[in-house]
């Protein structure tokens, strides 16, 4: 049996939202047998993707959208929000070497998710940007 | 759900250690910087962290570690993690930060390493 799961979850800019996704995913786990430490890469997927979507949101009442569907095998996580939008193609590939004396230590979002994901298949424009991401589990 | 941030400090053998407990983020990881920030002043320059209580990091968190590893190799100093969930672990060599910080099992190796290095 290959049961499926699902969880949609419409998540408002507030400090931390990212862990209520997170706590989501790991229940969602928990019901299908899978231990926490399967999903501890993405647990951090979802948390860059999340943060990353705030980021190019803009407007007063910012939503992130994210559903996982979930079996025992693996986890396909989509990540919507409605913010500007921008290149993926222009992001530069970020590396240690650089950041150490830059004064931007930050933009390791993208690469974290690549590296830690099975699939990654990302859709921006200025209707905003589309992630979807796959995991295997087992 | 991963808790509130916190964090402890203590001066070993002439080392800041700092644990922390809860969510490294950007408050997290600010926080951090600080009690390292307060420590550098005073000439401290081997600082162990301890991660055991932060199954949950995100990057921006790890952005302000970054900051402290560039003011300690600016001054010959270092830092190691410790009590890396393996997660984490993870996260940090994508980040390629092991090449410019150390990694140790527990704190007390952590201390130990920097008397092997003088």
């Amino acid at each position: 049996m290959n049961r499926e799961v699902t969880l949609r979850l419409a998540l408002p800019k507030i400090p931390d939202i990212e862990l209520v996704a997170v706590e989501g995913l790991a229940h969602l786990g928990r019901h299908l047998g899978i231990a926490d430490e399967q999903i501890g890469e993405a647990k951090i997927i979802v948390t860059e993707a999340i943060i990353n979507a705030f980021e190019h949101t803009v407007g007063e009442n910012p939503v992130v959208k994210v559903k996982f569907v979930m079996t025992k095998k693996e986890l396909v996580i989509f990540v919507r929000d409605y913010g500007k939008g921008f290149e993926p193609e222009s992001v530069e590939d970020p590396n240690i070497e650089d950041k150490i004396g830059s004064t931007r230590k930050r933009g390791w979002g993208l690469k974290l998710m690549k590296s830690l994901s099975d699939g990654f298949h990302i859709e921006s424009g200025n209707w905003g940007t589309k992630i979807t991401i796959t995991k295997r589990l087992s | 759900m991963e808790q509130q941030f916190s964090l402890t400090s203590e001066i070993q053998d002439n080392c800041l250690v700092i644990a922390t407990s809860g969510y490294v983020n950007n408050v997290g990881g600010e926080a951090i910087a600080e009690e390292f920030n307060r420590h550098f002043e005073n000439g401290i320059k081997q600082v162990v962290v301890n991660l055991a209580g932060s199954k949950v990091v995100n990057s921006i968190g790890m952005s302000f570690l970054i900051e402290i590893i560039e003011k300690l190799n600016e001054v010959d100093g270092k830092l190691v993690f410790t009590n890396l969930d393996p997660t984490v672990e993870k996260m940090l060599t994508i980040m390629g930060i092991f090449k410019f910080a150390g990694k140790e099992a527990t704190v007390e190796n952590g201390v130990k390493s920097f008397a092997r290095q003088t």
